[in-house]
């Protein structure tokens, strides 16, 4: 594929536009005869290219504007045309020469690549327009040749301007998209712009020669030597690094980093994933995530996340825009997220942008590919669990295409296919479908819609069957007012629904559901004022839906039914933050969010006594509210500050104050998220969370191999964070209220990142120290856990250890490792008995007073890529790897049960075995 | 095919290991902690007044610890104090008082290694009574059976709080009783008058769930038709006549949610969702320290009590009432003549049979005559003849 090169000057656009339209408004025989004039007939016959363009002149009315010396006089070419295009008359006629040629009605320009022109007018007849068209091949061209000079603007003949502004637009040769974040540089100076959301960037440069350089880790890097007369426009369309295994990029937001000035920000390329050994084989970026210093786990097979010592309820996980409500599959062994059409995810886990808001700890924005307009191509994988395909369809070209994808388990055939009688009943599947539909209208102007679905099914025991999904819809219109001024309108619905088929012999059968439905509207400005103001604004709603449980008796069978009535609430907010550049050091990103919240009936609220705790027994009055009718409202501002400074070019800083409310809480009484916990609206009874985190990170580049070097620490305290009652049970529990506890949380933690993007051997090696805490406390003795003093959260886990290493043998080669080191989780033991009231009870330790056993594990992978042949059906690429290489027995969970009286413990763990693995991967 | 065999063995190996993969584990909560544990109700029956004080104990040991020597008593706000003395496991009051409503009660622990523990004030509740029990067959889960229901009112809406305590009697009636007992009299059977009741027995139980109900919700503090007591129909307690006595407690709101949350740690939970497990405080706490936890709750409660009678047939008149709970075959199955019927008051085994107590003397029409099991004719081997001095026929 060629880089294609733009060059245009705004004036001349202009002025063709004028003619277009003079054309078509009166003067149709004109524009036929042009038309007719654009075909040539000529025959000539070993006579040089000079005497051949003096043919062309003969022939037609176009005129040569060229330098004599450019053409090789020697050379002698044939040629025989029977009208035929000018333009193929002359890329025969320059074939196998440095010349390129520009037609301009009846004017062609021609320009030599390798020669570097002091003077735009060294051209003849310089006072023309020039209105300047350029071809340019970067990978045809021959090493060591000299890049092409780019003439941008007219010249003045009497200017004494010194600096004029270059402006741009950078796209995906692949997909047309814009690029964002991609940094344009003019060589050998301070001059930089990083382009914004829509792949525009602008540049202040001084007249006459410059080069300038495109660089991005994802894309292969451009530059251009451009000679600069006037404003003007300069676009790239690049090509993006694809297939190559040498980089496994998980970066800091290299260049976005020290661009913004939110601290806490970390993007994960879907393509920099596939090296590193996972479970079963199977891609996960999301799994690449837990990696990152300050990104936990609550336990192997867990699906929630623990983001700087927050709850899992407090990550919004996005897709295209989407809240996912569980973005797992099989308790959480595998990311709901088809890896193959996920471009990046962008982790803010410390400051978060305002135009997100509603979670307190972090946002994962997943954002997924384009489909390619060009060509149909694909992707797959073939692995011991699932496989995938991925399929990406031009509609028309160059304009819209549609990306599907699947993926699906075969586990309940293997499953079927055992010997084993345990294993033969059991149930385990899962499958993903993605689809996406670009459409660029025009410039100014695209539209995309995608869909989502995901559903697993699976059973513990052989009488019960749980089945979840999510479902997600998301649409959206992307409008340009100019390069400077853009806007996205956003729709989206998500819902996650799971419910439970218990079917024993015994007449208790039940079946129970749960359900979250969500629907938002999004409306987003982006503008740039000046140089140094960026301002993104708009607003957002969401209005939930929440079935919190439904348990339906089996046919004969003496349950009673249960309905928790529906919950419904309206989350709007408005949202403005400014990127202000005070200095070329300091970068401030100062913003704010203030939301709104309403519970909206129809609804029967409970009023509780005042003065007294919340429990079934000191319930006074139940009050009724109609449909829509508001229950009550919560609101809250949400300041977020970011600040940066570049000490230099290898030193920066950053600081950063944020503010989040939260209106949406998780249930869960198990110590890891898992299917069935059941999400919960702020109502009269439960108030919203908040939070604020302070944030200071030191960033510095070492001149020793390309190591980079980041120091982030950060302190948080939370409101309302919810916990539970001791001896309380979530799950249909008609007055849920009287079971939860609302206290503050407190958690601070220092990360340690070293990190080698490039070369044979790299990766990176995180280390974390934080801590998380929680404080319930009341006048009240059964409100009060822990004597009410602060205790370590479910998820407080002091050392955290990761490292990444890939270690690149050949092209083809490559060896890659992981290790992770965890604290083990706290968890409450039984740890004796007494008598009371006629019967034996548990004594319990303080919450969370003791811990696990500490989890490690080591895996390790081989890459092997295909053969580099051009051509060929698919690119293929193997991955063999070996999961947990040490057979460490992780414990997943430990659990009590009484027999005979006597309570003993017991361990699950998930894969106590090294697990090998082989994975076929094809790209075509 | 190899291939193929060796691939389902791997997937064997890693499917067990994601499914099947429970160890017993040994944990180490070697910090063992030793509490007291107070279980004191206080209440307006003019009695000896009980508390019970004992130890928590290790998960391996399977009865608590009482804890001896300790001084206690209890003081009201108008400067008296009762003292409590140790009796049989428990600490009984040195004379018979009751609560009073209006005085603030406070319970004093000194233990013998001189630690104090103190209970918060706590004021005697609304005194209600109980208006009537009643018992009728429901059908509850699929099964029948009969189910005791209490109704109390309190119009003065102050109750609201309620929990309940039973103590159940009933008679037994030894099927094959006979009115001689066999006796081994040099070494020889001999029938004998019996010198002591062996038919009619009575065997009691109580309640060792925790029964709360509330009225706080309702606009009439009445308790309607609380089911105290489900029994099925086949349980051999109702199989002849049947008493409970129920006790009801009126207590304030901490007592009641001190009772709830004991109930519901002892639920481990369902297949939905785990308990959330912990330590949980009642109302009394170490003088010394008061970080140090302290197990248990110092009621003052009010007390009213009502007795039930029934019979099988009153409730069931139509069902034959459940089985006896022994075997007692009539007529001995042939197969098992041999170990049933004896023909000679001298046979040696039938005399080591009953010399070892374990069987009862039941004549037959003929000549022989048969051996039981003790239960079937003598209801001492399992029940006391003494009938309870509340009973009525």
């Amino acid at each position: 594929m060629s880089n294609i090169l733009t060059i245009k000057n705004w004036k001349n656009y202009a002025m063709r536009i004028f003619t277009l339209l003079l054309l078509f408004c009166g003067f149709n025989q004109l524009m036929y005869s042009q038309n007719q004039q654009n075909t040539i007939t000529i025959n000539y016959s070993n006579i040089n290219r000079i005497e051949v363009l003096k043919k062309i002149e003969t022939a037609s009315s176009f005129k040569f504007y060229f330098q004599d010396e450019w053409i090789d006089k020697n050379i002698l070419i044939s040629g025989n045309f029977e009208n035929t295009n000018i333009q193929d008359v002359l890329s025969k006629v320059f074939a196998d020469t440095e010349l390129n040629f520009f037609i301009d009605k009846n004017k062609i320009i021609l320009t030599k690549n390798s020669v570097i022109y002091d003077k735009v007018s060294t051209t003849k007849n310089s006072n023309a327009p020039v209105f300047f068209q350029q071809y340019d091949s970067l990978q045809k061209k021959q090493p060591g040749s000299l890049p092409s000079v780019a003439l941008i603007g007219k010249e003045a003949v009497d200017s004494d301007i010194d600096f004029y502004t270059l402006s741009g637009h950078i796209t995906d040769l692949k997909n047309q998209k814009p690029l964002a974040d991609i940094r344009v540089k003019v060589k050998n100076t301070d001059i930089t712009a990083v382009t914004n959301a829509e792949g525009f960037y602008s540049l202040k440069i001084p007249t006459g020669l410059s080069t300038i350089e495109v660089e991005s880790i994802l894309y292969n890097n451009a530059s251009r030597k451009i000679m600069i007369y006037s404003n003007g426009t300069l676009d790239f369309t690049i090509i993006e690094k694809i297939n190559q295994l040498d980089e496994v990029v998980v970066k800091g937001k290299n260049s976005q980093n020290v661009r913004t000035a939110i601290t806490g920000v970390t993007t994960i390329e879907a393509e920099g994933v596939k090296t590193i050994p996972l479970v079963l084989g199977e891609r996960d970026i999301l799994k690449v995530a837990l990696t990152i210093p300050g990104i936990k786990t609550a336990g192997e097979g867990s699906s929630g996340f623990n983001v700087r010592g927050g709850k899992e309820d407090q990550n919004l996980m996005l897709l295209d825009n989407g809240t996912i409500y569980n973005p797992s599959h099989l308790f959480g062994f595998f990311s709901a997220i088809n890896p193959y059409t996920i471009n990046k995810v962008d982790i803010y886990k410390g400051g978060i942008p305002p135009e997100y808001g509603g979670r307190l700890s972090s946002v994962f924005d997943i954002v997924s590919k384009n489909g390619n307009t060009e060509k149909f191509s694909g992707e797959g994988g073939i692995g011991p669990v699932t496989s995938n395909l991925t399929a990406s369809i031009p509609i028309v070209k160059e304009k819209s295409s549609l990306l599907v994808a699947g993926r699906a388990t075969y586990s309940d055939w293997i499953l079927k296919a055992i010997d084993d009688e345990n294993l033969k009943n059991s149930k385990a599947s899962f499958y993903d479908l993605y689809a996406k539909y670009t459409h660029k209208i025009n410039k100014n102007n695209s539209i995309e819609g995608s869909g989502y679905f995901s559903k697993d099914n699976y059973n513990i025991t052989p009488d019960s069957l749980f089945t979840y999904s999510n479902r997600l819809i998301s649409l959206k219109w992307k409008h340009s007012f100019n390069e400077k001024n853009n806007s996205e309108l956003n729709f989206t619905n998500s819902e996650y629904k799971y419910s439970i088929n218990y079917s024993p012999v015994n007449p208790e059968s039940f079946t129970m559901k749960y359900r979250i439905n969500e629907t938002q509207g999004h409306l987003k400005f982006n503008s740039q004022l000046g140089q140094n103001h960026k301002f993104v604004y708009g607003i957002t709603s969401k209005l939930y839906k929440i079935n919190p449980g439904e348990l339906t008796p089996g046919s004969n069978s003496l349950v009673d039914p249960i309905q928790i009535e529906q919950e419904k609430g309206l989350e709007s907010a408005a949202f403005f933050s400014e990127n202000y550049k005070i200095t070329e050091k300091l970068l401030l990103d100062v913003g704010a969010r203030y939301s709104i919240y309403a519970a909206l009936g129809e609804s029967n609220q409970k009023i509780y006594e005042d003065g007294v705790p919340k429990t079934p027994s000191t319930v006074v009055e139940e009050k009724h509210y109609n449909n829509n009718e508001v229950i009550k409202t919560y609101s809250g501002f949400e300041p977020r500050v970011g600040l940066r400074y570049i000490f230099d070019e290898s030193l920066f800083v950053k600081a950063g104050f944020d503010k989040n409310y939260q209106y949406i809480h998780l249930l869960t009484n198990n110590t890891t998220q898992s299917p069935t916990d059941t999400w919960k609206l702020s109502d009269i009874n439960v108030e919203p969370q908040s939070g604020i985190q302070y944030s200071l990170g030191i960033f510095k580049k070492l001149d020793y191999k390309d190591l980079e070097i980041s120091i982030e620490g950060y302190y948080k305290t939370s409101k309302n964070i919810l916990d539970y009652k001791v001896g309380s049970q979530i799950l249909l529990n008609q007055d849920l209220e009287t079971e939860l506890l609302q206290g503050d949380g407190k958690a601070y933690g220092i990360e340690f990142l070293l990190k080698k993007s490039y070369g044979r051997l790299n990766g990176w090696i995180g280390y974390t120290y934080s801590r998380s805490f929680i404080k319930l406390d009341s006048q009240f003795n059964d409100e009060k856990v822990n004597n009410g003093d602060y205790f370590p959260t479910n998820f407080d886990k002091p050392h955290d250890v990761s490292i990444v290493l890939n270690y690149k043998f050949t092209k083809r080669y490559s060896f890659s490792s992981n290790f992770v080191y965890q604290t083990g989780r706290p968890i409450t033991y039984p740890i004796g008995k007494y008598y009371y009231n006629g019967a034996e009870y548990t004594l319990y330790s303080d919450r969370n007073k003791f811990r696990i056993p500490d989890y490690y594990r080591l895996d390790v992978g081989l890459n092997i890529e295909g053969n580099h042949k051009i051509k060929k059906l698919a690119h293929s690429f193997w991955n063999i790897s070996i999961y947990n290489l040490l057979g460490r027995n992780n414990p997943y969970s430990i659990f009590f049960v009484t027999q005979n009286g006597e309570i003993k413990a017991y361990k699950t763990s998930i894969f106590a075995v090294p697990i090998p693995t082989i994975t076929y991967n094809f790209k075509f | 095919m190899k291939k193929i065999m060796l691939f389902r063995v791997l997937l064997t190996l890693l499917l067990t290991s994601i499914f099947g993969c429970t160890t017993p584990y040994s944990y180490q909560a070697n910090e063992f902690e030793d509490l007291i544990v107070v279980e004191a109700t206080l209440t307006n029956q003019y009695k000896y007044q009980t508390i019970k004080i004992s130890r928590t104990y290790t998960l391996e040991e399977s009865t608590p610890k009482f804890e001896k020597g300790a001084i206690v008593y209890v003081t009201d706000n108008q400067g008296n104090r009762y003292d409590y003395k140790e009796d049989n496991n428990q600490y009984l009051s040195t004379s018979q008082f009751q609560a009073v409503t209006g005085r603030d009660y406070q319970l004093h622990i000194l233990t013998k290694e001189g630690k104090t523990y103190i209970s918060t004030t706590e004021k005697m509740p609304q005194e209600t009574q109980i208006d009537n029990l009643e018992a009728h067959a429901v059908t509850k889960n699929g099964n029948l059976g009969v189910e005791i229901t209490v109704n109390s009112t309190d119009p003065t809406n102050s109750s609201k709080y309620y929990r309940y305590e039973y103590d159940e009697t009933y008679k037994v009636i030894a099927p094959l009783w006979y009115y001689k007992e066999a006796v081994i009299i040099n070494n020889k059977i001999q029938l004998v008058d019996r010198t002591k009741e062996a038919r009619v027995c009575y065997l009691a139980q109580s309640s060792n769930e925790l029964l709360l109900t509330n009225t706080s919700k309702l606009s009439e503090d009445k308790v309607t038709n609380f089911p105290v007591r489900f029994i099925n129909s086949d349980d051999i307690i109702i199989r002849n006549r049947y008493s409970i006595l129920v006790k009801q407690y009126v207590q304030n709101l901490a007592a009641q949610t001190y009772y709830e949350t004991l109930q519901s740690i002892s639920n481990s939970g369902s297949i939905l969702s785990q308990t959330q497990p912990g330590f949980f405080y009642g109302n009394l706490t170490a003088v010394d320290n008061p970080n140090e936890k302290v197990i248990g709750f110092f009621n003052v409660s009010t007390y009213s009590e009502k007795r039930l009678f029934f019979n099988f047939t009153d409730i069931f008149p139509r069902i034959p009432s459940p089985p006896y709970p022994y075997e007692c075959p009539v007529p001995v199955p042939e197969d098992q003549a041999d170990q049933f019927i004896f023909y000679s008051f001298s046979q040696p085994a039938a005399i080591e049979l009953l010399k070892s107590g374990t069987k009862v003397y039941y004549p037959t029409d003929g000549p022989s005559f048969i051996l039981y099991d003790i239960q079937c004719g003598d209801c001492n081997s399992y029940a006391s003849n003494i009938k309870p001095s509340f009973w009525i026929d």
